[in-house]
């Protein structure tokens, strides 16, 4: 299973990777910004989860996730985002936003995450 | 600008130094921001706006911003590069969307980050704000975070009428 990881910031991509690899998942596929997050999910069947930043340049993690689903895709998408506030991830889980995880996090919160996740899906 | 602004940035960046790098901060002082420093910094800068406005800049000695962000990635950085200055964009970003979400009541919206690098310069607000500098001591070494921040003025009146209702 391929992992996407979406951040407009290489060294939260790098992050992320770093966290995946710890917990066994190899296969890591990387977007700068929603836009590319878009046409890599709708060229590419074998992403099995998407990790989607919120504020991006081009397009915000937001409405990327509402593009995707609108392109009918439903892989599974993590809002990986500083926006803490209660309303805005209730608009990305109703907006079809399967997880979300709150930055600052640590190595182990991100772990702790994708391991429950990847578990149950 | 308030005392009571500062918290939420104070407890921001104690929150993401424990929780992203696994070490304590501490404050030495808090007080108006020093001169440039002769030495070069990396100052990562974001805005604040909506129902309040403002800066937020935090500034790191060279040294200081190796160390936190070898730290932050999990690998060694031993010249200032694209990847320090992207960590350390990043880096006031999560510190300044964490002490958004402290500010209850307010409907704030960040700006993308800016990362400046250099020695001789002065923060500057259009509308003059008063800039409040919080000194802090770490493993990493010393740094600051610069905070220029005000209610909107709409936002103090319905604030205020709301306050009258009230009662």
């Amino acid at each position: 299973m391929q992992v996407l990881i979406v951040d407009d910031s290489q060294i939260m991509r790098r992050i992320v990777t770093g966290a995946l690899n710890k917990i066994g998942v190899q296969k890591t596929i990387e977007a700068s910004d929603g836009a590319e997050a878009v046409r890599t999910v709708s060229e590419n069947n074998n992403i099995g989860l998407v990790l989607m930043d919120w504020n991006m340049p081009n397009m915000t993690g937001l409405e990327a996730l509402k593009k995707i689903r609108a392109n009918g895709k439903k892989v599974p998408i993590i809002m990986v985002t500083t926006e803490a506030e209660k309303e805005k991830v209730i608009e990305a889980i109703k907006s079809g936003a399967n997880d979300y995880l709150i930055k600052p996090f640590s190595p182990k919160d991100i772990q702790a995450k994708l391991e429950k996740f990847l578990k149950n899906n | 600008m308030k005392a009571e602004y500062l918290k939420p940035f104070i407890e921001s960046i104690t929150e993401v130094f424990e929780s992203m790098l696994g070490s304590p901060v501490k404050v030495e002082r808090i007080g108006i921001p020093d001169k440039s420093s002769e030495k070069p910094e990396i100052i990562g800068l974001i805005g604040l706006s909506g129902s309040a406005q403002g800066i937020v800049a935090v500034k790191l000695p060279e040294n200081t911003a190796l160390a936190l962000i070898s730290r932050m990635v999990g690998a060694d950085f031993n010249s200032i590069d694209s990847s320090v200055i992207d960590g350390v964009g990043e880096l006031v970003n999560i510190i300044a969307g964490n002490a958004k979400a402290k500010f209850t009541g307010h409907m704030m919206s960040l700006s993308l980050p800016t990362v400046v690098r250099g020695s001789i310069y002065k923060l500057k607000s259009l509308e003059d704000f008063i800039w409040i500098a919080v000194f802090f001591e770490s493993e990493f070494g010393k740094f600051s975070m610069e905070v220029s921040f005000k209610p909107a003025k709409t936002w103090e009146k319905e604030s205020a009428n709301a306050g009258v209702n009230s009662r």
